[in-house]
């Protein structure tokens, strides 16, 4: 039974999606707001398990399926992102005409899918998770069936996801045809020596971080990433620019770490990673700059961000990947919020000129999107400063200087665009088109949890640092 | 330290009353204007009269931070740890002095939006003082940045015409400084934690790391680059005039008299006493910069058409002479540099303030559209008129003290540099004066009839200030006994780290401060 219990978070949620996909079906179409609360009650009950399973180690399959620390740390991760997304759709879905049942659904099983990928060492189960990730997500991308932008980002998606898919399968089956196994540390058994890993095994591995990378949307792998995040609705948007990038960069830190530690590996991935994560950083603030969507804006500056968790990546600083992730997804959450507040029927308020005049209007929205963007920013006192202190410094403690010179002339960059939101909100004369007709209560509790988590993890983000230090004790 | 303030957390409550006073107003209805101003005024008022106990209680003799509070907050080194010693003490007076006089000189000028300008301006003292009294890098550099946001809003939402230019400009130029000195306190932490295995940015502690030569060079450009843009040194200063012309009024007297003091004070807290050899090779390089900033600066505002700009080019020429007592590094001209911050911060609060007044009644900066004003506002030229001495260093004003000082120091490290130095005593009484004839006398031009003499209101901003500037003039002891341990024990610290520290000076000073006329009691 206590090995069973391993399975219980992701029953909880595969569960609760079944059951939602179901009773939709006999639904009537005018209320749906039920579904929602049932799948919120799915997460809840599988992060209940969640928290249960704490400090215990729990195995399955074998030790196919391992709840770590580590792994739980990240499920509870994703199941508060679930639940920020469904409680976004709630009255979202219904303005935009979204179908309600549908999105739950699918948010459910995507879910699932990134609990799989964290909580295992076998490449065919992270396989299968990111699989289980990315046929869902394709579908939540084109949920508005309507909307141009929606199916062609779910087209573009699905074509560069398949192709992502194909490489992690391929550079899968070089690596065990090397190495004669699916497991990370038997990979590493095999290459600690350097020689272990033959050159077909090396090109394996190029394969399967090429398609992590996809996943993370890190430079040269991230054409698709605006596209994608500003086509699917908002809600989804959330979603896909914190889930698939925190399981990405799970199961990347989980198989460089070892790998960035050993002599033969180092010499060639730190300096190909450091590379990689300064052109993901520039790449992304650069372009954002000259966006005119301030969806696009984020969703360029949500690359920028997988530049900045990279570099924790090859810092090999676990607690530090971790941090930033969760205040990442709370001040991300959080912008994306203010714009999912401002959409009408059919219509998505998301340029720039739109929230001209938005401070005097509505003050406290545009108060709460100040505070976000200046968290993402980087500007103390919010949590996101604290989340790039510990990650920079834990780059320059690991010697990486230049990395860490690069990572903050990338944020000033940012500071750049992010400041022109402000400055379009509180400084132009002009008035935008944006009218909020309906209160929408669970939306502005979504607001209220993420300002919440950029203020106090910025201030006191004692216990949080605690758990994650102690998560990452027993790892690595 | 008396009993009564004793078992107060004195430096925190001065910090962060205006915080929580910041946070009090966002339940004030929008409306109410009249209640928020009061309010804003009354938080200010009070934190002022806290910081004066600070003073009081303030004992100074043994050159070590008082009022110190200590304890963990984010564990690893990076903790809450304040205090004021005898070189930030009168910083923090300066920034709780200014405020309330700021908000007050605002009533008029501001009348958009007052609950959020009231919001930003003691959000603003707070991240100020916090700046000057923390003893931790890490909290110190939250401050700092944090600094950034309400002066942000300040200038971009109540500024001029150019306003988000300027604003911007501001942020990303004193951005650029301060990351990559964030990444030399990255560099610090871990040098630190290398050398002793602990993790530490108490700055105390960071003092005594030993740091290889290079990596000293590399941590002082780092750390410097961020002081020296917000100083402003030459050539690093052209955020500055955007920034001045486009605030308004209440921001042009912060950010005058205490942001600017603030590099200044990090040279002083931070950049010599942590790097002292890397101080010294780059203090001939770093004076020649402060000097041709106050040749430039004073040159400048002698060409200046519009009066906020004058002002601001003086500020440059100004701090120019403070930077380059600060590399002297000698205790009369750290004294002097000192005292010459207050100085600074005083004087060009006010001249602020009078070209505030002045464009109230006529919506206009520009000198050629004034003349004669003195006929019409006597009690106004002659607050002006004080400033203006004060600020080109009249004996028995404060500004001389200052000066004086300076110029002691500055000529026992280097006398061509303290030759070249004089000419800001020279050119600002010039651009200044030229100044206070061409507004305030000539012919009258006043066609409209606006020019009223100051009310009740202005005077009270600006009659406490002329007061200290003449107080201060008088009795500089009260002030300088309370610096002397403190700055003693910096020019001890920088000689016993880096005995080389002043050997690009001729003679080491004496080690005690010249007397001066007035306090003989010392």
């Amino acid at each position: 039974m206590t090995t069973f219990m391993a399975l219980a978070p992701l029953i909880a949620v595969v569960s609760g999606a079944l059951v939602v996909m179901l009773s939709e079906a006999f639904m009537k179409r005018a209320n749906r707001e039920p579904l929602g609360y049932l799948a919120a009650i799915a997460l809840l009950a599988s992060g209940f398990f969640t928290v249960r399973s704490w400090n215990q180690d729990l195995s399955y399959f074998g030790g196919r399926l391992l709840l770590d620390r580590f792994a739980l740390l990240l499920i509870a991760v994703f199941i508060v992102i679930g639940l920020i997304v469904i409680l976004m759709s709630l009255e979202y879905a219904a303005r935009q005409g979204l179908n309600l049942g549908e999105l739950c659904a699918l948010v459910l099983l995507a879910v699932a899918g990134l609990m799989i990928m964290v909580s295992s060492t076998d490449w065919l189960v992270v396989f299968l998770g990111l699989e289980l990730l990315s046929v869902a997500s394709y579908a939540l991308s084109g949920l508005k069936k309507t909307d141009r932008a929606s199916s062609e980002a779910a087209a573009k998606y699905f074509l560069m996801g398949s192709f992502a898919g194909a490489f992690f399968v391929f550079g899968l089956a070089l690596v065990y045809g090397t190495s004669g196994s699916l497991d990370f540390s038997a990979l590493l058994a095999g290459g600690g020596s350097g020689a272990g890993l033959a050159p077909a095994g090396a090109v394996g591995l190029g394969l399967v971080l090429a398609a992590l990378g996809f996943k993370i949307a890190i430079a040269p792998f991230h054409m698709w990433a605006p596209d994608v995040y500003e086509g699917a609705p908002t809600p989804v948007t959330v979603f896909l620019t914190v889930g698939p990038k925190a399981a990405g960069l799970a199961v990347l830190f989980r198989l460089l770490v070892p790998l960035l530690r050993n002599e033969p590996f180092s010499a060639v991935f730190v300096p190909a990673l450091t590379l990689i994560a300064a052109l993901t950083m520039f790449a992304g603030n650069l372009a954002a700059l000259r966006q005119k969507s301030v969806k696009r804006m984020l969703a360029y500056s949500s690359i920028a961000h997988s530049g900045y968790l990279l570099v924790a990546v090859i810092a090999g600083d676990g607690p530090s990947l971790v941090f930033y992730l969760i205040v990442y997804l709370f001040m991300n959450a959080g912008a994306f919020s203010i714009l999912a507040a401002m959409s009408r029927k059919g219509v998505e308020y998301a340029a720039l000129d739109d929230l001209a005049g938005l401070g005097r209007r509505y003050p406290g929205l545009a108060a709460c999107l100040s505070v976000f963007l200046l968290s993402l920013a980087g500007f103390p006192p919010t949590a996101g400063f604290l989340a790039k202190f510990y990650v920079f410094s834990g780059a320059v403690r690991e010697g990486h200087v230049a990395l860490a010179v690069a990572a903050v002339l990338a944020s000033l960059i940012s500071v750049a665009y992010y400041l022109k939101v402000i400055v379009v909100m509180y400084m132009k004369d002009e008035e935008g088109a944006v009218v909020i007709e309906s209160e929408n209560p669970a939306l502005y509790l979504v607001i209220f949890l993420c300002l919440f988590g950029t203020v106090q993890l910025g201030l006191w983000p004692g216990n949080l640092l605690t758990i994650i230090r102690q998560a990452f004790s027993s790892v690595l | 330290m008396n009993a009564m303030t004793a078992n107060l957390p004195l430096a925190s409550i001065v910090t962060f009353l205006p915080l929580a006073g910041a946070l009090l107003l966002v339940f004030y209805r929008r409306e109410s204007v009249k209640a928020i101003r009061t309010a804003a005024l009354a938080i200010s008022l009070l934190t002022f009269a806290c910081s004066l106990l600070l003073f009081f209680g303030f004992d100074g003799k043994a050159g070590t931070p008082e009022f110190v509070e200590h304890a963990p907050w984010l564990g690893r080194g990076l903790d809450y740890h304040v205090g004021v010693d005898g070189i930030s003490l009168f910083l923090v007076l300066l920034a709780a002095f200014l405020t309330p006089l700021a908000l007050l000189s605002s009533r008029r000028a501001i009348n958009d939006r007052v609950k959020e300008f009231s919001f930003f301006m003691l959000v603003l003292e707070t991240a100020m003082i916090g700046v000057f009294v923390s003893l931790n890098l890490f909290l110190f550099y939250v401050f700092w940045e944090a600094m950034l946001i309400p002066m942000y809003f300040l200038i971009g939402l109540w500024g001029g015409r150019r306003r988000v230019y300027a604003t911007t400009k501001f942020v990303l130029f004193t951005m650029f400084g301060s990351l990559l000195m964030l990444v030399g306190i990255f560099v610090l932490y871990a040098a630190y934690h290398r050398v002793t295995g602990n993790f530490s940015l108490t700055i105390a502690d960071l003092a005594g790391t030993a740091l290889s030569p290079a990596l000293q060079t590399w941590l002082f450009l780092a750390f410097g680059l961020a002081f020296a843009i917000k100083v402003p040194l030459f050539p690093l200063h052209t955020w500055l005039p955007d920034a001045h012309v486009e605030a308004p009024t209440a921001g042009s007297v912060l950010l005058a008299a205490v942001l600017l003091k603030m590099g200044a004070y990090g040279f002083l807290r931070l950049g010599i006493p942590l790097f002292p050899q890397a101080a010294a090779s780059f203090a001939p390089a770093l004076s020649i910069l402060a000097i041709v900033g106050i040749v430039y600066g004073g040159l400048m505002a002698l060409v200046q058409k519009d009066m906020k700009s004058l002002v601001a080019y003086s500020s440059v020429s100004h701090m120019g002479l403070i930077m380059l007592a600060v590399f002297s590094l000698n205790f009369e001209a750290t004294e002097g540099a000192l005292y010459q911050m207050l100085n600074h911060g005083l004087s060009t609060g006010a001249l602020f303030l009078c070209v505030g007044i002045l464009y109230e009644r006529t919506h206009t900066r520009l000198i050629k559209d004034y003349g004669g004003a003195a006929a019409r506002m006597p009690v106004f030229a002659a607050i002006f008129l004080v400033s203006v001495l004060s600020s080109a260093g009249l004996p028995g004003l404060n500004g001389f003290v200052g000066e004086i000082l300076c110029f002691f120091g500055i000529f026992a490290s280097n006398k061509l540099l303290a030759a070249i130095g004089v000419s800001t005593v020279i050119l600002s009484a010039a651009y200044l004066l030229w100044l206070f004839r061409r507004v305030m006398h000539g012919p009258l031009k006043d066609p409209d009839g606006l020019l009223r003499d100051v009310d009740r209101r202005e005077l009270a901003t600006l009659v406490p200030i002329v007061v200290l500037i003449v107080l201060m003039g008088l009795f500089p002891g009260t002030i300088l006994r309370k610096m002397d341990a403190s700055v003693s024990r910096y020019i001890e610290s920088i000689r016993t780290t880096a005995p080389a520290a002043l050997s690009w000076k001729v003679p080491a000073p004496p080690n005690e401060a010249i007397p001066l006329a007035g306090e003989t009691e010392r």
